[in-house]
């Protein structure tokens, strides 16, 4: 149901920079298509989360990297495509525990269980040879 | 305009962080870097006002969590004050509004300090 080419797609240097303006963008793209403004700040941050993971995990800070989003847009729907090379990331299976976290003094984590309670769906994978992270999240119906 | 503003100071021994603009992983350093300089100088009692504050990620999240256990340690907390709706409802999604204290507003914040020594 989503179309097979994304309806907008950008390409960018992997550069923290940048994460605002795909915050920005990701939110206008939403908003467009009838999100809720909360809804539409979430979807960005989990964005923002997504493009953060690759430039820190993946390409290890690198600042001369390309990371590609694309946007899917369907009825009542949006699918966000992350493209990548590099290391996928290490997503843990089990949940995410807190207290854990703080008596290990840990600073990281917390991306993709944010990403992964905001979105509908948040998979890891492989298209067309390229690392992938593809996110999809539904309006809510009232 | 910068996009991240921090600044610092003690109010009736308690240090009271400002937050102000969006703070992602790009400027996440710098609220890092100010966290420990509290620490390094023995303040434990630490309060983040985030009212001007409109955006947070992870990174930020996870320097609090990264530090909170220490700060404990030592006797003192490090609690949260005026945040903004959104904001607040991102600490919640992770589900940091269950173990850190967040509070109304400033004034309120310092008051919980006022049975800990500052430096315990």
């Amino acid at each position: 149901m989503f179309p097979p080419i994304p309806d907008f797609s950008i390409t960018i240097l992997s550069q923290t920079q940048l994460l605002k303006m795909v915050v920005e963008l990701t939110r206008h793209i939403t908003t467009l298509f009838n999100f809720s403004a909360p809804e539409a700040q979430k979807i960005s941050l989990a964005i923002d989360e997504a493009v953060t993971n690759v430039i820190k995990h993946s390409y290890a800070n690198a600042s001369d990297q390309q990371i590609t989003i694309e946007y899917f847009l369907a009825p009542g729907g949006i699918k966000i495509r992350i493209f990548y090379r590099g290391l996928p990331p290490e997503i843990a299976d089990e949940e995410v525990n807190i207290g854990k976290m703080i008596k290990k003094k840990k600073k990281g984590g917390l991306g993709v269980k944010l990403m992964k309670t905001i979105m509908d769906s948040v998979v890891y994978k492989t298209v067309d040879g390229k690392n992938c992270c593809e996110m999809i999240k539904w309006q809510k119906t009232i | 305009m910068k996009n991240f503003q921090i600044r610092s100071k003690i109010v009736n021994g308690v240090a009271v962080l400002y937050l102000k603009g969006h703070l992602d992983a790009h400027q996440v350093a710098r609220f890092e870097k100010e966290i420990v300089r509290l620490i390094r100088d023995s303040n434990f009692r630490i309060v983040i006002n985030g009212q001007e504050l409109n955006y947070i990620t992870s990174a930020g999240m996870g320097i609090i969590m990264g530090y909170i256990d220490e700060v404990r340690e030592k006797g003192g907390d490090i609690k949260l004050c005026s945040l903004a709706e959104r904001v607040y409802e991102t600490f919640d999604l992770v589900g940091f509004t269950e173990i850190y204290d967040f509070v109304a507003d400033e004034q309120a914040a310092i008051a919980k300090f006022s049975h800990v020594p500052p430096h315990s």
